[in-house]
This record gives C-alpha cells, sequence and structure tokens, in this order.
C-alpha cells in the first residue's frame, strides 16, 4: 500500500495523474484525497504563476476545478503580520513535510492474520537461540544428568558445625558447653594432659619393632599355615594328624585340666554317637554299600565299614568297659616304655583266660535238642578237640611268654625304630621294614576284626587275644621272618578253633584275613620283582641298549635337515645308475596319474555342485500316453522352452563365474551359511560405506581387550543418569558455535571438578 | 651375559586386605587375541538373551478409582507421588513407593479432565466437565497433615466456574500461570478468580493444551477440528495453526530440545514437529494400532512414552519411526494417560481399567542399588549390544516381542493395507507420463494445510 503511494509520487507527468489517480482509487479503495494532496503539493512546489489577481471574482484554480476547500495556507494569509506568525509557519511547514498518508483499518479477520505472522516470526525467532545446544546435545557421545547433584553436607564436621539447638535441653546442654570458663578449663586440662602424653623416642622405637616383629611372627605363621593348606598329600595329612593325637595326648597326660576337657569331649562325642547313631551304617553310603551286599565290594570299602562300624562300637559301648580300657591303658602307661613287661602280663592274662574256658566248658546241658545222646556225644568230642587246642595255646603262650623275656635286651631298639609308617624302597632295613608291614597289616586286620569279634559273646577275651597277638608280632619280627606265612596261619588257625561260635561272622573275619594276606602277598611279590629288577642283568642290558639307540635317535635329531639332504645324496650316489634329469624325476613321480586332467574333473564337480544342470523334461509316467496324438507331438513345447532356459541360465552363470576365465583356478562361490549370521544384508543406517561400518566394530571394547582407563569412556551408554534424581528441563545457555567438541569435552571435566560452578544446560538436575 | 628376568616388586602386588583384587597385567596386542571380535559378538547374542530373560517391566498396579482414569500429574518436586484424576470426579493422590492413596480430593461433579502441578509443587490444579476449575493446596506440609488424618479428604483452595467444560489444563513452568482448555484457551493466574487471557481461533473447542518447559511461553494445543496450534503468552494473539487429517489427541513438548514437540493423532502415529516448520513433520512414529491417546516425553529427552487405545503402552526415541518397546497386560485395557516419573526410570499409565500401573521404562533393567562393578557390566554389555545391533541374529532376538493376538492381527493388517497401497502408487506412478504422479512423503501426507 505504501509503495502505490511511491508510485504515485514517481509519477511526474501531469496528464497521466488523473488516470493514475483513479487506478489507484480503484486499487486501493482509498479516497482520492491521499493522493490529490500530494499532487497539489507538487504543483505549488513547481510555482506556476497565476493568470488573475486572486478575488472573488476571479476564483482560485482550485475553486475552478471543483476543489473549493479552504487549505492551511488559506488560514494562515491573513495573520501575515501578527507576531509569531513565522513560528506557526515553520511548524506548519513540518508538519506538512512529515506527515503521511493514514490508511484506514484492515477488516478484523485479515488484521488478526497479519498479526498472527508477525508473532509467529518473531516467535520462530526466539526460539531459534536453542538451535546450538540442542545441535550440540544431539552430536554428544553421552548426555550427562547427574552432574551437580547437591547431596548436602558430606562430613560429619559440616553437619556439626550446622547444628542448632532447638529442644530445652539442647539449648541448656550448649549454653554449658559454650560457656567460657568451661572452655578455659577444658584448654588448660587439654594441654596438661598433652604434657603427660610425652612418650620418649626409644619406647617408640621399642614398641614398633615389637609390633613389626610380632608381626613378622603372625606373616610368617600365616603362610606356613596357607602352604600346608594347600597339601594334597593323604600320608602327609595322616602323619600330621597322628602328631597332633600324640601332642594332645602327652598333654592330657601332663595336664590334668587337659585331661578333664579331653574326657568331657570323649563322653559328648558318645553321647552324640548314641543318639546320632551316626557311624552305624546310617549315611547313605553305607546303606547303599550294605543293600549292593558287603560281599560284592572290593577290599577297601569292607575295610571301612569295618572301619566305621568299630569307631560305633568304640563310641557306644558301655561305659564301664570304657573305663576299664582306659585304666587298663593308663596302667600300661605308668608302665611306661616297658612294652614287654606289658606283654608279659597281657599274656599271663591271656593264659589265665583260656584256663577259666577250659574249666567252664565242663558244663554240659542237660535238656533240650543239646541234651539228646548223640549231640552230647558230639559235644563231647568238640570239647575234647576245643581243649586240645587251647592246652596247645595256652603251651604257645607260655613259649611266646618266655622268647618275649628273653628277647628284651635286643627288642629295646628295634621296638622304638618301628612306627606305624611304611617305608617303601629303604634297601637296608628291607628285612625289618616287611617285618614292620606285616605287624602293621596285623594290626590293621586285627582292628577291623576287632569290632565283630566284640560283637560276639566273649568279645572281651578276644581282643585281649589279638592284642596278645599284636604284641607278639611286634615283639618278634625276627620270628616272624623265620616263618612267615606258616606261622601266621597256624596262629589265625588256633585262633580261629578258639572262638566258640564259628558262625557267619568268623567267616566274614577269616575273609578278611584273608584280604589281608592276600595284600600282604602282593606286596611281596612287589618287592621280588623289586628284587628281580635289581639282580637280571639282561632287563638292564635291555634298557641300556634302548639308551643307546635313544642317544643315537637324538643324534639324528640334532643334525640339519641339510645333513639328511646330505645323507640321501651320498647314498643316491652310492648307487650305480646314473642320475635322471629333474623333469624326468617328476615325470617318472607322477607317471601314473594325469593331474589336470583330474583338476578339470574336479572343476566340472564342482561347478556342476554350484550350478546344478536342469533337469530333462519328462512326462509324467502315463500321462498322455493313452493316444498316439501325444506320442507323436512330443513335449510340450513350453516344457522344451523352460528347459532351453534354464540351460542358457546355467551357462551364463558360468560365464559369471570368477574362475571362468582362469584355467587353473577354482573359486568356490558357495555361500558360507554360518559366517552369513554374521553378515548384515545391507548396509545399516547411519552408516555411509561399508569401510566405516567394519571400522566401527574393529577394535574390541571388553575388559580383556582394553586397559581400565579406557573402558570406562568406550563403554559409556549414551545417556548418564541416576535413579530416583529428578531431571529438571532444559535452561537456556550462550553457546559458542565455533567451539569444538574436544574442546567442551575438557570444559566438562572441569566443570566436573568445580562442581556447582558449570550453568550446563542439561546438566540441571536437583536431588 | 645378560640375564633378562622379569623383575616385580613385592610392594606391587601385595595386598592390603584380602578382598582387594588381585593386581593383573595384561597384554592389549590385538595380534594375541584374534578372536575378540568374536568373543564380543558372542557376549553381545548372550546380552540380548539375557535382556529378554530379565524383562520383567511390571512393577504394580494402583487400584483404588471407580472409573476410568482420565489424567494425571506428576509433582516437579516429588518422585514418589502422583495425582490422578477419574471419570467419576475422584482425584487422589498417590504413594508410588507402596502403591497406596495417600489422599483424596472429592469436589468435581463431572469427570475430570485435566490435572497438573505447579513447578514447586504446592498447587494442584484441576478441571472438570462440571465447568469447574479447581485449585488444591498440595504443599508436602499439607499432604502430611492429611495422610495423618482419619478423613483423609480436603476442601480446595479455590474453584473457578466458567460456562463451559474444561478439557484439559497445564501449567507453566517456574511462574504462577496455568492454562485451561474447553471451548477455548484460558490463562490464568493462581490468585485470580477470572481468566487473564483468552485466545480464541476458530469455533472447535481445544481439547488439550501443553506448555512448554524449556520456553516457558510457548505452548500447544490441539482442537477438535483437527488442528494443531501454537501460542505465545507474550504476544496478543495465537502465532500459528496446522490442521491435519485426523485429530491430535495430545501433545508433548520434548524439555530438552524447546523447538520440538510432538503430536499423538488419532491414525495411531505420533507426528514429531518443529516448532518453527509445521509444514512437514521431523519424524513419524508408527506402530500403534490404534488412536494415540496420550504421550509423554522422557525428563531426557531422548525417549517418549504413549498409551493408546490398542491398550498398550509403546516407547519411542525422539527420532525413530517404530518402538522401541511394547507393554500390555490382560487386563490392561485403553489407556488414556501415560507419564513418566521425574527420573526418567519409570513410567505410570492409566486405563479404563480404573487402574494405574507402574512400569520400568526399560524392561530389564536392574532396580535397586547397583554396586560400581556391576554397573560397569551392564554399561559394557549395552554397548556390545549396540555395536552388533545390526548383525541378523542379535537384532531378530531383540526385536522380538509377544504381542496380544488382536494386536498382532491389526498389525499384520495394516501392514498389509500400507503395501497394498504402495503398490497401487508405484504402478500408477509407472503407468502415466512421468512425473504427473507425485508421492507426498509420509511426513505430509497426513497434512492439510498450514494456517496463518
Amino acid at each position: 500500500m505504501r509503495m502505490t503511494g511511491d508510485a504515485a509520487d514517481d509519477d511526474s507527468s501531469e496528464e497521466g495523474d488523473g488516470r493514475h489517480t483513479r487506478m489507484l482509487q480503484g486499487i486501493t479503495g482509498m479516497p482520492s484525497e491521499a493522493f490529490e494532496g500530494k499532487k497539489k503539493r507538487k504543483m505549488k512546489d513547481d510555482g506556476i504563476p497565476e493568470l488573475y489577481p486572486e478575488s472573488e471574482y476571479n476564483p482560485s484554480r482550485d475553486v475552478v476545478d471543483g476543489d473549493g476547500q479552504i487549505s492551511i495556507d488559506d488560514l494562515l494569509n491573513p495573520l501575515q503580520d501578527n507576531p509569531g506568525f513565522g513560528k506557526l509557519r515553520k511548524r506548519i511547514q513540518q508538519i506538512e513535510n512529515n506527515s503521511k498518508a493514514i490508511h484506514a483499518p484492515l477488516r478484523t479477520a485479515d488484521q488478526a492474520k497479519v498479526e498472527r505472522k508477525a508473532a509467529y516470526e518473531i516467535s520462530k525467532k526466539e526460539v531459534t537461540k536453542w538451535q546450538q545446544i540442542i545441535q550440540r546435545n544431539r552430536e554428544a557421545p553421552t548426555l550427562l544428568f547427574d552432574e551437580n547433584i547437591d547431596l548436602g553436607f558430606s562430613t560429619v564436621g559440616a553437619i556439626a558445625s550446622e547444628f542448632e539447638p532447638r529442644t530445652e535441653f539442647e539449648r541448656k546442654m550448649a549454653a554449658l558447653v559454650s560457656d567460657d570458663k568451661v572452655m578455659e578449663a577444658y584448654k588448660k586440662d587439654g594441654s596438661r594432659l598433652l604434657e603427660m602424653n610425652t612418650v620418649s623416642v626409644e619406647e617408640e622405637k621399642d614398641r614398633q619393632s615389637r609390633i613389626a616383629k610380632m608381626r613378622s611372627l603372625l606373616f610368617r605363621h600365616e603362610l606356613k599355615a596357607k602352604r600346608i593348606k594347600k597339601i594334597k598329600s593323604k600320608t602327609y595329612h595322616r602323619l600330621l594328624k597322628k602328631d597332633r593325637l600324640k601332642t594332645e595326648y602327652s598333654k592330657i597326660q601332663m595336664d590334668p585340666e587337659v585331661a578333664k576337657e579331653f574326657a568331657m569331649k570323649q563322653e559328648r562325642l558318645r553321647a552324640e554317637e548314641r543318639m546320632t547313631l551316626r557311624h552305624k551304617n546310617q549315611n547313605r553310603w553305607a546303606k547303599r554299600i550294605l543293600t549292593r551286599g558287603l560281599n560284592s565290594q572290593d577290599e577297601g570299602t569292607r575295610a571301612a565299614i569295618a572301619e566305621q562300624l568299630q569307631r560305633h562300637s568304640e563310641l557306644t559301648r558301655k561305659m564301664h568297659s570304657m573305663k576299664d580300657s582306659s585304666s587298663s591303658s593308663d596302667g600300661d602307661d605308668e608302665d611306661a616304655g616297658s612294652d614287654q613287661d606289658m606283654g608279659s602280663k597281657v599274656l599271663g592274662k591271656a593264659i589265665e583266660k583260656t584256663m577259666k574256658v577250659i574249666q567252664d566248658d565242663d558244663e554240659t546241658p542237660k535238656s533240650g535238642l543239646l541234651s539228646l545222646p548223640f549231640m552230647r556225644r558230639g559235644l563231647e568230642k568238640n570239647k575234647a578237640a576245643a581243649i586240645e587246642e587251647a592246652n596247645l595255646a595256652l603251651q604257645e603262650y607260655k613259649d611266646s611268654k618266655k622268647k618275649l623275656e628273653n628277647s628284651v635286651g635286643s627288642e629295646g631298639p628295634e621296638a622304638t625304630s618301628i612306627s606305624g609308617r611304611r617305608v617303601f624302597g629303604a634297601s637296608k632295613t628291607q628285612i625289618s621294614d616287611a617285618g614292620n608291614k606285616v605287624k602293621s597289616d596285623y594290626n590293621y586286620g586285627s582292628s577291623d576284626s576287632e569290632d565283630d569279634l566284640r560283637a560276639s559273646k566273649n568279645g572281651n577275651i578276644e581282643t585281649q587275644r589279638s592284642n596278645i597277638l599284636q604284641k607278639d608280632v611286634n615283639t618278634d619280627p625276627v620270628l616272624i621272618q623265620e616263618d612267615t606265612d606258616n606261622h601266621q596261619e597256624s596262629v589265625f588257625k588256633d585262633f580261629n578253633e578258639i572262638v566258640k561260635n564259628p558262625g557267619p561272622k568268623t567267616t566274614y573275619e577269616v575273609s578278611l584275613f584273608v584280604s589281608d594276606t592276600w595284600k600282604k602277598a602282593g606286596n611281596r611279590d612287589e618287592k621280588g620283582t623289586n628284587v628281580k629288577k635289581s639282580a637280571m642283568p639282561s632287563g638292564s642290558v635291555r634298557q641300556d641298549r634302548k639308551d643307546t639307540e635313544k642317544e643315537v635317535e637324538e643324534d639324528s635329531d640334532t643334525d640339519s635337515e641339510g645333513q639328511m639332504v646330505d645323507r640321501i645324496l651320498t647314498s643316491g650316489s652310492k648307487l650305480s645308475y646314473e642320475l635322471p634329469s629333474q623333469e624326468e624325476l617328476i615325470r617318472q613321480a607322477f607317471a601314473g596319474d594325469d593331474l589336470e586332467d583330474e583338476f578339470e574333473k574336479d572343476k566340472m564337480e564342482i561347478l556342476n555342485a554350484e550350478n546344478p544342470e536342469p533337469e530333462k523334461p519328462v512326462l509324467l509316467p502315463g500321462w498322455g500316453q493313452w493316444t498316439h496324438v501325444q506320442k507323436k507331438k512330443g513335449l510340450p513345447s513350453w516344457m522344451l522352452k523352460e528347459h532351453e532356459n534354464a540351460w542358457k541360465k546355467r551357462e551364463e552363470a558360468i560365464k559369471k563365474r570368477k574362475d571362468a576365465q582362469l584355467k587353473n583356478v577354482i573359486i568356490s562361490e558357495k555361500l558360507d551359511k554360518k559366517a552369513e549370521k554374521l553378515h548384515t544384508k545391507a548396509l545399516p543406517f547411519p552408516f555411509t560405506s561399508k569401510e566405516a561400518f567394519e571400522q566401527s566394530m574393529r577394535v574390541p571394547i571388553g575388559p580383556e581387550s582394553n586397559p581400565a582407563t579406557a573402558i570406562g569412556a568406550l563403554n559409556r551408554p549414551e545417556v548418564v543418569k541416576r535413579p530416583g534424581v529428578i531431571i529438571k528441563p532444559i535452561q537456556f545457555e550462550e553457546v559458542n558455535p565455533h567451539e569444538k567438541p574436544e574442546e567442551r569435552r575438557g570444559d566438562k571435566h572441569r566443570s566436573k571438578k568445580n562442581k556447582g560452578s558449570g550453568g550446563r544446560s542439561m546438566k540441571k538436575t536437583s536431588a | 651375559m645378560k640375564v633378562k628376568v622379569i623383575s616385580r616388586s613385592v610392594d606391587d602386588f601385595t595386598r592390603e586386605r584380602s578382598q582387594d583384587l588381585q593386581r593383573v597385567f595384561r597384554n592389549y596386542d590385538p595380534s594375541l587375541r584374534t578372536q575378540e571380535k568374536a568373543v564380543e559378538y558372542v557376549r553381545a547374542l548372550n546380552a540380548v538373551k539375557l535382556d529378554k530373560i530379565f524383562a520383567r517391566p511390571f512393577i504394580g498396579a494402583m487400584d483404588g478409582h471407580i472409573d476410568g482414569v482420565s489424567c494425571m500429574a506428576k509433582n516437579p518436586t516429588q518422585l514418589k507421588w502422583i495425582f490422578s484424576g477419574a471419570m467419576d470426579g475422584d482425584i487422589r493422590l498417590w504413594d508410588i513407593a507402596s502403591r497406596r492413596t495417600v489422599c483424596q480430593f472429592p469436589g468435581h461433579q463431572g469427570a475430570v479432565r485435566g490435572l497438573t502441578v505447579s513447578t514447586d509443587g504446592r498447587m494442584l490444579v484441576s478441571c472438570g466437565t462440571d465447568c469447574t476449575v479447581r485449585l488444591w493446596n498440595t504443599s508436602a506440609d499439607n499432604i502430611m497433615e492429611l495422610s495423618n488424618s482419619t478423613k483423609n479428604s480436603v476442601e480446595p483452595a479455590s474453584v473457578h466456574v466458567g460456562k463451559n467444560a474444561y478439557l484439559a489444563v497445564d501449567h507453566q513452568w517456574d511462574s504462577e500461570l496455568f492454562a485451561t482448555a474447553g471451548a477455548q484457551l484460558d490463562i490464568w493466574n493462581h490468585n485470580r478468580s477470572e481468566p487473564i487471557n483468552s485466545f480464541q481461533w476458530g469455533s472447535d473447542s481445544v481439547i488439550s493444551v501443553r506448555f512448554n518447559p524449556g520456553e516457558p511461553n510457548l505452548l500447544a494445543t490441539s482442537a477438535n477440528d483437527r488442528s494443531i496450534m501454537l501460542y505465545d503468552l507474550r504476544m496478543v494473539s495465537p502465532v500459528r495453526k496446522m490442521i491435519m487429517m485426523t485429530k491430535t489427541n495430545s501433545i508433548a513438548w520434548n524439555p530438552m530440545e524447546p523447538i520440538n514437540f510432538t503430536a499423538a493423532n488419532e491414525d495411531g502415529n505420533c507426528y514429531s514437529y518443529d516448532a518453527r516448520k509445521l509444514d512437514e513433520a521431523k519424524c513419524v512414529h508408527r506402530d500403534h494400532v490404534s488412536a494415540v491417546m496420550d504421550i509423554d516425553y522422557s525428563p531426557t529427552g531422548r525417549e517418549f512414552v504413549t498409551g493408546s487405545y490398542d491398550r498398550t503402552v509403546r516407547f519411542f526415541y525422539y527420532n525413530s519411526g517404530h518402538s522401541r518397546e511394547i507393554y500390555h497386560t490382560k487386563r490392561m485395557q485403553r489407556v488414556f494417560c501415560v507419564k513418566f516419573s521425574g527420573d526418567g526410570s519409570y513410567v505410570i499409565s492409566g486405563s479404563d481399567d480404573t487402574n494405574l500401573r507402574l512400569w520400568k521404562a526399560k524392561a530389564s533393567e536392574q532396580l535397586g542399588v547397583v554396586l560400581p562393578r556391576e554397573r560397569k557390566k551392564h554399561e559394557y554389555h549395552a554397548a556390545i549390544k549396540k555395536r552388533y545391533m545390526h548383525l541378523p541374529e542379535v537384532k531378530r532376538i531383540e526385536r522380538h516381542r509377544h504381542l496380544p493376538k488382536p494386536i498382532y492381527k491389526a498389525a499384520t493388517l495394516m501392514r498389509a493395507m500400507s503395501d497394498a497401497r504402495k503398490r497401487k502408487e508405484e504402478r500408477r506412478k509407472a503407468h502415466s507420463a512421468p512425473g504427473s504422479v507425485t508421492t507426498q512423503p509420509l511426513r505430509r501426507r497426513r497434512i492439510i494445510k498450514e494456517v496463518e
């Protein structure tokens, strides 16, 4: 609209004026005065002279034109003489110069539209200020929302400094605490206390060294314990346990307190055993073994079961018997070392008891099955035999007692040297070792049997006897060595025969013993083989030969390959015929096989596998064969065409293969289905090239392949926020658009360090 | 002779406590670890599978309303409180931690259609179809008092009665102004009984209003005439109007990008717009199979949640065309309102079945205190997942969701329809003179015009 006004100004020709004004009027719908006024002014400026003097007879041109309006000039003219006219005229001129056309108001709808448009422009401009911030945040690898969290006071001191007394009590306390007198007194007292606290340098050094020593001791002890704990050897631990028991035992003997404790412990164990019956084949393992049958188990298992049962019986034996045993053992210990004495005593006891048995057995039942005459006869026979054997045994006991007494002097050191430990491979003490072994085996055997024996009616006697046996074996290994097996067997026989009730249990025992002897036999065999090995010269010779061979081989190994080749060559040169040329050699070597043809075949096979030949077109059997028409026609044309197409396709595919032009190469174009899993079908969205995509996952980001300092940055998620922390909406801040992202990151670190200073837009959070 | 030996000082390798980690030195030379990439791929696969295993997003339902939940408001200063309004005029304050009603605000005679809380959390504004706007004092002390007292109800601080029903309300960030939408858009002050300003453009009623939290003077409304309108409180008039083919049910401004907002549309899509260029959407977020009823941005600005009439809640990234997650339960009916929690880790949905439901924003996120080593592990897993996301197996497992049958069928049908349309378009293009048939991109297709 303003434009139109300017256009009017530009138009200088007077003739066009009227028409132009009318046009303007038509377009804009504004009154013609708006344009007229300007025109008039222009005319005045032009200064065209009036033809007639101005009067009411000669009306001014305006009036003639029909424009008889009174202008400001008309009104001003009469005032020319008045004072202040100049001022007035100046002002009028000013107004005239500055005046513009006032437009008529638009329709409200249009007006609103214009307003809205303007408003939109303004608010658009206003909002655009966020562009930089948004850009930056979108490009940032990570958005941090957990910064600038005000957690309040971080230290106790800070909290305490902010403390204000609120309740009555607190106020009283505060008054007391902050009292001047109290403070002064405290200060003085404190200083005095400090004076009293002085420690000399020597004392401190002494203390430190003491502590250091203790620490090092502790450390060493710890190390040792760790090392020992790691040892896996069972033997070692068994020995360790034995040692421990020994020391405990000695302690018990030395210290009545410890003894008492031990007794208490034992008592508790017994009580526990009685309650839980833990060792009476209660656990799953034992039950399973029993259900499977004890006889079908191997040696070790049976031994273990027996041991368990023994332990049970030990723990549940009535107290008086235990006391007996303990007292007897005490008695033994009182005897202290004189094993022989103890042995003789035991033997004496055994003799007594056998005598008693012999005497007791005189009684015969007078009623029941056993009172029948033939039974009685049989019993008597048995008894007679038993008595005979008992007598024999008695004799033996006496013999052994005598021997025992005889071998007092020689036995001492031997007995001390004997320990429960087996020693292998010590050739010097082999014989005695064997004796030891036998002894120990006996021990095992007897201990195994003990339980069951005790279970039997007259258990006590048997234990005694077995003890005696042990002692016997213990005391003279020489004797055992003399008549190893026979003697043992006889002893066992005696033993068995002495036992009154020969039932399944005894057989079981026997089997146990037998197994033991078998074990021994095995041991002996081993020894024998050892001896054989050492004795036999042929074996060693063989070994030697082998060794030498090995050496030779090693030598040849150490030779370089060139030497090997040399050797071959020399061997070749030794031969009488002439050396053929290289080509000939090769021809000879590959005489039988036509490699080229084979390769061709292979290639064709692969080609066929990857681009299979199309099948020959055939009609379904029976279809269309009942008339001659079809037969004459042959296959339908579309089938033939398809077949032809398939052939063409195949040929093209073969031509397109990478190895089509390469004669001596096969390039497989088969797809690897497993590898396909590891490829994307198309390039994923944000990436623009294959290389970039592959680059993106080239370097592993795991903690195994990156230092700890780098992992954090590599694995940082896009948004870091903390649960429970309210995130406030963004607040505006100025952003330098030319700032580099690296600088910004550094900035971030800085702002992290001096918390609370940074007014980051995104990081406005509150706890 | 020079003998090379490894010399290590004992001090460097002695732990101070037995709980300390043993110091381990590694050679990071990649040539020593040729299989590392394969290992990481397998790890990524496992991580994705683990995510599936641990995906238990539903935390619990808040039961108490006796009519459909129509609107919710979160307290900007409190994480654990959320207000909800129901169709029967009931307003409740919920404690999210215990999932119980703290107190009720009775008074509305008709449905409550809008709820909002002032930025300082001291004032709750509610409006409804009973033509009233009610202001409630909800400062923390007051609430504590109310929850401790026996009657469990409260009197409104003030009630303003208007001529028409109010359909939505929203509060300006950090000020005393709030806007109600109904027959026209009214701007109110807490302390005045009359609106201080009214805007009207067109004769259809305004159904939703949302202030821009980043740029508090800007607000957007949607109206029944399928339009989205922008207002600037510094100007005397509305700013711009844009008409789409279908109605926009709700609008959410991105709190971290004050120039962008997303509109939840009746056609099941969400449209992200730049407020400066309304002639085309920046992004079209598709996946819902029915009208999207409500939308709310995560405070991080990186994702938003939508509740739909198809009984599902979906999560979208601010710049992705498809949802990253869908939540549904058998009992959840039409979802009318959704809200992100203030820390961006939970989502609350209110639905027609009178319940509010509390969800995790990340389905497989570990709740509770996460130890630094656990956190590092999670971060590593997330990183490798992101790295191998494009490989087919990982992608397949990650994208797989079990859908309710009706939604699955509807989605398939919609896909078939859109495919058919596309095909037809292509054929039409192929069979007509070049340049005579043009296709509008999806971002513009649903926009009818921009009105100045």
